[in-house]
């Protein structure tokens, strides 16, 4: 069982003390890369939800500097304290309250063990009290709290704040100070002596008038700063003078109150002055001073790091980044800091010029589209030999990531046009296929029209050098379909065919001529031309398919399934009718099965028998993909599980994972799976390579099944293996109904189409026989486009030879 | 092909095109190269009244370059800086001689002076005093040549009529060598730029040998044949080849490759009677360099510029009387020449007057051999900024190729700015189809289209509708540019009314849809006829 594919962006990540390594929070565990190298190094695994905060011990004198601890807390209400050198987990603080961000303000104030005493650290939380839910309203039950993490528990009553949202908290370099947003508030507050726990803590609020999103503290000054919504970054000096400073005469604070002159700052708050930069167009999400406090770091959704200068405003740019900026961390090595995006990267960049050293490439989220473009297929393609998965991203590019090593391997940008983040969005890479070894890809993508006006189909091959996997474009064809949108394109199993199917009623097959060019290395020239078209009854092409052996071609006309010989182009054979249109074909790997899924007010899985040629068995499941791997008799399908069920059956879970042996309608695994819609599975062959650190209990297993889901999630298992079987027993109970219900609309499906298998056997032997393309040249003479047809003048003998032979036929 | 065919006609005319005869007569001098304009720039001096022939010349290898020049029984020195002050009288002459004064040299450091006479008797001078150091007597016929080595300072070469050549110890008045093996006079020798001990000597029996002292049984290491008696010979800077003159030719011979002959000049008229080399300021590659060069007189009385790197003769001077000798001076400013008739053309080019003081370090002599001086380029001057362009790689180098440098297009510049309706005007002007329907594509993916159609005035609108008319039929543009019309038309049908040069793009347009109509009807009834014809033959 492998995981991955998990977002390296849910959290602030941080450095360690030497800088070398880059802690970063990924759902459940903690991973620790490499920033030298960009790799994976360890990961911490204990917590069981979401990591939300990871805290790097800092070195109380510098030969600490080689300690690696670490403080993480998680939404599984544990606070753990690591050794990430081991890794090896030392301790664990279980407050049994969700703890949505965490700090340790006080780190360098522990005066260590020298005088004896040990004194308390102490950590401030956001959490959610889960206990109090009767007496209080839910409004209030996100509170800010404080931790004796010397002793393990929380500080007694003391609560800090409560808010309505789950605030992260922020705290000073100094650990002074801490603070969070409220809407269009900024509370502060000051930790006061660190040995008592009862201290109170004092606390100021700053007013803004717009919803301020991220705050920033000054390392050495009395400095906040706050970017909103709007994009403008708000600086407060000298906040807390009164409250912090002053003693604790009520009557000195009227005095200073009337004295003073506070430019900028709103409704008396605390504050000498403030003042307002705005550069950034839309909301600020990234505010850091640099470690000598002479810079401010901002970014925010255009995807621009900006870096002002503190006392003049001058401003520089890191433009390009390509995707809203989310976290600035700054390591103890100052030429060294990090950005996190929001397509999932993070850029480690040198810091002075602020290039881009490296990036730790996450797998990138899917990037969602109009409604109406909804249906187009999920952009996700898997390489079965390679292990890699190519998905589709914001950037029109094609992200490659390698599902075995857990991290992105290329991009191959689709389109020429450069992405910026919050534009519309005019674009649209509609599908990508892959060859079954990997080396060919094929695009399709779909140029938004303006009113009507311009709206292009563009279906693109690339090619991948043998040497390296690059990918390079090999021939692009405009409005492959007039003006009709692709639904699908497949790769014939040998590499060098590819149909299209479109919704404009035809299906063309390309054929690849390649040839060798000799220059001073072995460069294939690919180039594809159309070989074929064809169409059944003008009806909309839906999906189509090539079987394990490539001699037919599977191409659903709206409800109808028809097969063709790829080469010849003849029809073969018309399969039976489903209620909606199918939407995905698949031939189940050597055995002479079809399966075809269709969606809509009645969705259905059906499994074909193509020596019958008639329907072996089908359910109404709604289906979101369909696996099978290619010399196995099985196929896996991801399923839609309906709303009422879900809630009933399936805690959280809305999607399942069957897996059936195609001659069986009963399946014989079971997994239930989150976040199904968008998903994609697929069978994935083991290569000799990777087989060690997969192998379960001493073999290796041959083939896995790749589940991915709407989040871009995926984990890697192996379908027969007994362990994975024993986790989904626990399911499988509650899946039975829902099994049950799957039967009975097998049931009634054979009650409606009790006769169909009788029916469909009678049909394709009509056009079986007339069907040689000699015969009836007239049939094909004026089919294919206007600019393959030979002249007029020659096609107008033949097409009369034609006649003319029948007449004497006739005559005879 | 097109441009090829148009351009060939153009250059078969420019050939063609008489040359207008001038009404001026052709100057005589050809036209001056760079290097003739260098040699005439040797302002020229003559030093008149000096009795007699001018048997021999020399310069002094220190600053200031003194030169000596020996005739009837005297020897006078000259300072070249006193002649480019029109002073042409000597500074101060040596006059104790009891014969005729055959020939002089400096040693290397320029304060001693040797000088034979036609009596056998050699004597070694004082510069500065004028008095005689030492006498060398062994000679028993006429001294003809001495000599001291470049780059030895206590020996002497001397050699005469008795054909014997002998090496002289100076300091101690002592013959070392006697050198035998020429059967006639010795004329002339010269000694070995790069080594103290080897030197050449030219004799009237035609041949040229090459000694070295080192050599015990005192034979000639080399020996060459130049055919003619030879006046004589040189050693060229780079110290393996030498340049003999005898007859009316100069050869140049390769001692290192065996004494081969490696070229003949013969472009004077009568009998060579002395060469020297001399030095010319070449640019090349935008920094300069001296360049070496073989002067050389002759009785013709012609001073011939040879440039043995090119083998080719790039300079003549005519001078009104026989030639005997020749000098140029170490700092390349002074060249001075002797006639046969007691006159000196001196030549001094002007410069600054110190410009080798920097090089008075180097007394051993090794001027000849040095690098090519090389003026030091400041940004004062023009061709620093030029410096190293022309520079080409060598084998080893590795080539950076720069970017190439992405010219866009003005609509393209446009667009990068956000200048919609500017860049659609501005392809529009330029009636390029594709570019055209190019930008109107990227309009529509920014979504700006239609916009910057509302935005057009009402010239700009005819240009777009010009460009509508001729093309909106297109098959390739239709399906974007029949949408295009169609909403131009309802967007702006205020304008159009209001314009009479609108409504006749209208006009236009409205014809060439209708007859792309026709097309279409005919094409319709076409298949009219065809598809009954089809219809029967599927029904088979």
């Amino acid at each position: 069982m492998m995981r991955g594919g998990r977002s390296l962006v849910s959290s602030p990540p941080a450095f360690s003390n030497d800088a070398k390594k880059l802690l970063v929070c990924t759902s459940n565990t903690v991973s620790v890369f490499s920033t030298v190298t960009g790799l994976l190094i360890t990961s911490l695994e204990g917590h069981t939800a979401l990591v939300t905060s990871v805290i790097v011990v800092p070195p109380s004198n510098p030969a600490a500097k080689v300690l690696c601890y670490c403080w993480t807390a998680s939404l599984d209400g544990t606070i753990r304290y690591w050794d990430f050198s081991l890794p090896e987990l030392m301790k664990t603080i279980d407050i049994r309250m969700p703890i949505f961000s965490m700090v340790i303000p006080s780190f360098l104030d522990v005066p260590a063990e020298e005088n004896g005493k040990h004194q308390d650290l102490f950590a401030y939380v956001s959490i959610e009290d889960t206990k109090e839910t009767q007496e209080r309203t839910k409004a209030s039950r996100r509170q800010i709290r404080k931790c004796n993490l010397s002793k393990s528990r929380l500080v007694g009553r003391l609560i800090l704040g409560e808010t309505r949202k789950p605030e992260v908290l922020t705290v000073s370099p100094s650990g002074k100070f801490f603070g969070i947003r409220n809407k269009c508030k900024l509370h502060i507050w000051k930790v006061l002596d660190q040995g008592s726990e009862r201290a109170a803590v004092r606390k100021i609020t700053l007013h803004h008038t717009k919803k301020i999103t991220v705050i920033a503290f000054h390392p050495t000054q009395r400095i906040i700063a706050a970017g909103d919504v709007t994009g403008r970054i708000l600086t407060w000096r000298g906040f807390g003078n009164r409250a912090f400073a002053a003693s604790n005469g009520v009557a000195d604070q009227k005095l200073i109150n009337v004295q003073e002159d506070k430019p900028g700052v709103r409704d008396n708050d605390d504050a000498d002055s403030c003042s307002t930069w705005h550069w950034h167009s839309a909301e600020v999400n990234v505010l850091s001073f640099s470690s000598d406090g002479s810079y401010l770091y901002s970014g925010g959704k255009e995807g621009v790091l900006v870096v002002w200068q503190l006392d003049t405003g001058k401003k520089k740019f890191l433009p390009r980044i390509g995707s809203p900026l989310l976290y600035f961390i700054d390591s103890p090595d100052p030429t060294l800091s990090s950005i996190s995006c929001a397509d999932n990267q993070i850029h480690l960049l040198k810091m002075p010029s602020m290039g881009i050293l490296k990036t730790i490439s996450g797998i990138k989220a899917p990037c969602f589209y109009p409604d109406i473009y909804e249906g187009l297929g999920n952009g996700i393609a898997f390489d079965q030999t390679a292990g890699i998965v190519a998905v589709r991203t914001e950037n029109y590019c094609i992200q490659f990531y390698s599902l075995f090593d857990d991290r992105g391997v290329s991009e191959v940008q689709v389109c020429e046009r450069n992405h910026q983040p919050g534009d519309d969005v005019t674009v649209i890479v509609t599908s990508v296929a892959l060859s079954i070894d990997g080396s060919l890809m094929s695009t399709s993508e779909v140029k938004l029209a303006e009113e009507g006006i311009g709206g292009l189909v563009c279906l693109k091959f690339w090619d991948a050098g043998s040497q390296n996997k690059e990918f390079s474009l090999s021939t692009i064809v405009y409005e492959p379909h007039r003006d009709a949108g692709i639904s699908a394109v497949k790769f014939h199993p040998s590499g060098n065919m590819v149909v299209s199917s479109s919704f404009g009623g035809d299906f063309k097959v390309w054929k690849c001529n390649h040839d060798v060019i000799q220059n001073d290395q072995m460069r294939q020239n690919f180039s594809w031309t159309c070989h074929s078209v064809g169409s059944y009854k003008k009806k909309p092409m839906t999906a189509a398919a090539f079987s394990a052996d490539g001699s037919v071609l599977a191409v659903a006309a709206e409800t109808l399934i028809t097969l063709w010989n790829p080469y010849k182009n003849v029809l073969l054979a018309v399969l039976g009718e489903t209620l909606t249109p199918i939407v995905n074909l698949s031939f189940v790997g050597k055995s002479d099965n079809l399966v075809a899924a269709s969606c809509g007010s009645n969705p259905q899985l059906s499994v074909w028998n193509m020596s019958k040629l008639s329907v072996s068995w089908s359910y109404k499941l709604h289906i979101e993909a369909v696996a099978s791997a290619v010399d196995l008799s099985s196929f896996a399908a991801l399923v839609l599980l309906p709303e009422s069920s879900k809630k009933t059956t399936f805690k959280g879970m809305d999607g399942v994972i069957l897996l059936f042996n195609a001659t069986d309608p009963v399946p014989t695994v079971i997994w239930s799976v989150r976040k199904a819609k968008g998903g994609a599975l697929c069978f994935v062959q083991v290569n000799p390579s990777s087989v060690e650190e997969i192998s379960i209990d001493g073999k290796a297993p041959e083939v896995l099944l790749a589940y991915m889901n709407g989040d871009h999630e995926y984990v890697l298992f192996d379908p027969y293996c007994k362990d994975a079987r024993e986790v989904s027993v626990s399911q499988k109970e509650g899946l039975a109904a829902h099994d049950h219900k799957g039967q009975a609309g097998q049931y009634g499906y054979a009650s409606i189409y009790g006769e169909l298998p009788e029916f469909d056997r009678k049909r394709p032997e009509a056009p079986w026989v007339p069907s040689f393309p000699s015969d009836r040249p007239w049939e094909t003479i004026f089919s294919g486009s206007s600019h393959n047809l030979p002249p007029l003048t020659k096609l107008c003998s033949a097409f009369l030879e034609s006649l003319l032979e029948k007449r004497t036929a006739a005559a005879e | 092909m097109a441009e090829i065919r148009a351009e060939e006609p153009a250059s078969t005319i420019s050939k063609t095109f008489l040359i207008k005869p001038k009404l001026k007569s052709k100057p005589r001098s050809l036209p001056q190269t760079p290097e003739s304009k260098y040699w005439s720039s040797f302002k020229s001096t003559k030093i008149p009244n000096l009795v007699s022939s001018i048997s021999s010349l020399s310069f002094s290898p220190s600053p200031p370059h003194l030169f000596a020049t020996a005739y009837s029984t005297s020897v006078s020195l000259f300072s070249p800086l006193s002649l480019s002050d029109g002073d042409v009288s000597p500074s101060s002459t040596i006059s104790s001689f009891s014969d005729v004064v055959s020939s002089i040299a400096f040693r290397n450091d320029g304060l001693l002076l040797a000088a034979s006479d036609l009596s056998g008797l050699i004597q070694v001078f004082d510069v500065k005093t004028r008095t005689p150091l030492r006498r060398l007597r062994s000679h028993t016929r006429p001294v003809r040549f001495v000599k001291y080595p470049v780059l030895d300072k206590l020996h002497l070469l001397s050699g005469g009529d008795d054909a014997v050549v002998k090496f002289w110890d100076v300091a101690g008045e002592s013959l070392v060598l006697d050198l035998m093996g020429h059967k006639d006079y010795v004329r002339c020798s010269d000694c070995s730029p790069v080594s103290p001990d080897l030197f050449v000597t030219g004799s009237y029996d035609h041949t040229v040998k090459v000694w070295d002292v080192r050599v015990e049984n005192s034979r000639s290491v080399l020996e060459v044949n130049h055919g003619k008696p030879v006046e004589d010979v040189i050693y060229l800077p780079s110290g393996g080849l030498i340049a003999t003159a005898g007859g009316n030719s100069v050869k140049i011979w390769d001692l290192i490759g065996g004494g081969r002959m490696v070229y003949s000049m013969e472009s004077h008229n009568k009998t060579v009677t002395s060469i020297c080399v001399g030095r010319v300021r070449k640019e090349n590659d935008g920094a300069e360099s001296m360049e070496d060069r073989i002067l050389s007189v002759g009785l013709d009385g012609y001073m011939k510029v040879f440039d043995f790197g090119n083998m080719k003769v790039t300079h003549s001077m005519r001078f009104p009387a026989p030639l005997m000798s020749v000098s140029f001076s170490p700092d390349c400013r002074t060249r001075v020449i002797g006639t046969s008739n007691g006159i000196i053309f001196a030549g001094r080019r002007k410069g600054k007057e110190n410009v080798e003081s920097g090089r008075v370090g180097n007394v051993l002599g090794f001027e000849s051999i040095s690098e090519p001086e090389r003026r030091v380029l400041r940004p004062t001057y023009f061709r620093y900024f030029h410096r190293g362009q022309s520079e080409k790689p060598t084998e080893g180098d590795y080539l950076v190729m720069r970017n190439k440098k992405i010219k866009l297009a003005e609509h393209d510049k446009l667009l990068k700015k956000f200048r919609h309706k500017d860049a659609l005007v501005s392809v529009l002007s330029r009636k390029n189809r594709e570019n055209v329907v190019a930008v109107m594509e990227e309009l529509v993916a920014r979504k700006k289209l239609l916009k910057c159609v509302s935005n057009l005035d009402s010239d700009e609108l005819g240009l777009l509708l010009t460009f509508l008319s001729k093309n909106a039929t297109m098959p390739r543009y239709s399906s974007l540019l029949m949408g295009l019309t169609k909403k131009v038309i309802e967007m702006r049908v205020e304008d159009i009314r209001n314009s009479d040069a609108l409504k006749g793009h209208i006009r236009n347009l409205k014809r060439s849809i209708e007859e792309e109509l026709r097309i279409q009807h005919s094409l319709q009834e076409i298949q009219g006829v065809i598809s009954p014809l089809l219809r029967i033959a599927g029904r088979r």
